[in-house]
């Protein structure tokens, strides 16, 4: 094949893939400039410069939307979630991925339910009532957890199992428990899996709506998207505002992102390809 | 080995992730099998009286159950469809050495990490009436006469729905295919190529053979998550206007705002079965035409 019309094929992909770009930039784009125009000009939804920077309005976002509150909540339910998530899914995953047994059968045929079914909204309210956790962190947490372990256990247990037994067996033979083992010589081996069922769990709990929506009654403890789709209905003609709060809801999670997308997108794929 | 397996791989490591699972996910599924056949309502949450299938006729005969059920089908399928289908074209596009593309990579995935609510808020702005970003365009490029109030109008209204959520999902799609391209070896390329074998024809009999496990993940992921669509309509539309964009997960919703436990426990319940069912035929037949490499 030719040199130039190889050459002149890439540059016709590469215009191609700028102009799809498009498509994911131009609605961002909008959302960052009219969080900083005044109402008249954020309405009329353009690509255009603010003709004055109006930064106060994420102040008055944060001071009216009740911005500060939703962001301690959200940071305790994303924090809580991965913590208990990565814990005790890591240890899970390990003994499945290490054992097969009728048992780790069973765990495994659990999960996969997990991985397929909705959540049963209706029910778990009722377990809720019954247990005295309604409109309670702790079960919207434990709910959360329960919803993201199996993807978490199912992408952490491939992953272990290309871990090398041999370590297993030294470890036996040098006398250590299975306690020791796994936290001072499994765990430390699977900072990379580890980073990105971190980063994944984390974004789930941040951007989760449906579960804070159904289980939490009072405004007190809303979430980030919670609060942002409560001042969307207050403030539909406010888009400056409106926008404003989505930039704030949306900056932690695209931050996380933009620092650890090598284990974002490694991490969404390796579960997967292994099959 | 046995003896050493148990002690070094104990069962009580496993049991915080059951515990919890089973609590809080499981019993609620087995608990529905049971109240789903009730009368269940939000005033005596304690005593629900047994009325046999009367929940499930009761939503078989309910016209705004069957569009929500209609409309469902119509969104997970149209959906998966074309999540795979621009998924791959960015994925092969994006795994040849064309400039910026890690650039382009980092782009397209972007949507994924954002939440619905954001996601569904901006896109409020784009179908809007008069101002809305897609109608400006409409104007600039001279075809003010398809103007339209995209959201209020019951023949489009899904169809923006659909457009967020392929918008959302095609760059992790892509992801997916660009790990399953990653893994095909370069030598069948170059082997074929030596016998002559067109472009179009490598991609028939290697690439797409070959790229039948991430097709798998990509189709099973993609169906699933479109029937239990919940948030970028709930944001949207409302369901609305009417009832056109009413999907399973609103209709739950809405059933469970009214405080009708029992029948909204029997559409939960139906969409697990239904869901259940469709993931396992989807990955009989898949999983079926997946090749060792």
């Amino acid at each position: 094949m030719n040199k130039n019309r190889a050459k002149m094929q890439k540059m016709i992909l590469t215009a191609v893939m700028c102009i799809l770009s498009l498509l994911i930039i131009v609605p961002l784009l909008i959302m960052l400039l009219g969080s900083v125009k005044n109402p008249a000009e954020a309405q009329q939804f353009t690509l255009r410069f603010p003709t004055q920077w109006y930064f106060e309005n994420y102040l008055y976002v944060i001071q009216k939307g009740g911005i500060g509150r939703a962001m301690i909540n959200s940071v305790i339910i994303t924090v809580s979630v991965t913590s208990i998530v990565l814990f005790s899914g890591s240890l899970c995953a390990f003994v499945v991925s290490r054992r097969s047994s009728r048992y780790t059968g069973f765990v495994y045929h659990l999960f996969l339910i997990g991985m397929v079914s909705p959540l049963q909204i209706v029910t778990t309210f009722g377990l809720l009532k019954l247990l005295n956790l309604t409109g309670t962190y702790t079960g919207v947490i434990l709910i959360q957890a329960a919803v993201q372990l199996p993807w978490t256990i199912f992408t952490l247990s491939g992953f272990i199992k290309g871990v090398p037994r041999d370590l297993d067996e030294a470890a036996f033979i040098d006398g250590a428990k299975p306690g020791k083992l796994f936290f001072q010589i499994i765990l430390p081996l699977l900072k990379p899996i580890l980073a990105t069922a971190l980063v994944s769990t984390a974004m789930g709990a941040w951007n989760e709506f449906m579960i804070p929506l159904y289980f939490f009654n009072t405004s007190s403890k809303w979430t980030m998207p919670l609060t942002v789709y409560n001042f969307f209905g207050q403030y539909a003609s406010n888009w400056n505002y409106v926008f404003a709060n989505l930039v704030l809801t949306a900056l932690p999670i695209t931050t996380l992102y933009l620092f650890c997308q090598r284990y974002v997108i490694e991490g969404a794929t390796a579960g997967a390809v292994k099959g | 080995m046995d003896k050493y397996k148990n002690k070094f791989y104990p069962n009580y490591f496993t049991f915080p992730a059951i515990a919890i699972f089973i609590v809080f996910f499981a019993i609620p599924i087995a608990a529905g099998f049971i109240l789903s056949f009730t009368d269940w309502n939000i005033n005596r949450i304690f005593e629900p009286k047994f009325n046999g299938i009367k929940n499930f006729i009761y939503l078989l005969q309910d016209e705004y159950f069957l569009l929500a059920l209609k409309n469902t089908f119509k969104f997970a399928i149209i959906t998966t469809v074309l999540i795979i289908v621009i998924g791959l074209i960015l994925a092969i596009i994006l795994n040849s050495a064309i400039a910026g593309r890690s650039f382009f990579r980092t782009l397209f995935y972007m949507p994924a990490v954002l939440s619905l609510i954001v996601v569904g808020i901006v896109f409020t702005s784009v179908f809007k009436m008069d101002q809305g970003v897609l109608n400006q365009i409409l104007a600039a490029i001279g075809l003010d006469f398809l103007k339209a109030d995209w959201l209020g109008n019951p023949g489009t209204a899904l169809n923006c729905v659909i457009f967020v959520q392929v918008w959302k999902w095609s760059g992790f799609a892509m992801a997916i295919f660009l790990a399953g391209l990653q893994g095909i070896s370069r030598d069948y390329y170059e082997a074929s190529r030596i016998d002559g074998a067109s472009k179009m024809q490598q991609f028939r009999n290697i690439t797409f053979p070959l790229l039948a496990p991430a097709f798998t993940i990509v189709v099973t992921m993609n169906t699933i998550g479109g029937f239990k669509v919940f948030e970028q309509v709930y944001v949207m539309t409302g369901g609305g206007p009417g009832n056109a964009t009413q999907v399973l997960g609103t209709y739950i919703y809405r059933e469970f705002s009214k405080g009708t436990l029992g029948r909204s426990t029997a559409m939960g319940l139906f969409l697990f079965f239904m869901i259940s069912v469709i993931a396992v035929i989807i990955n009989k037949v898949l999983r079926g035409r997946e090749v060792e490499m």
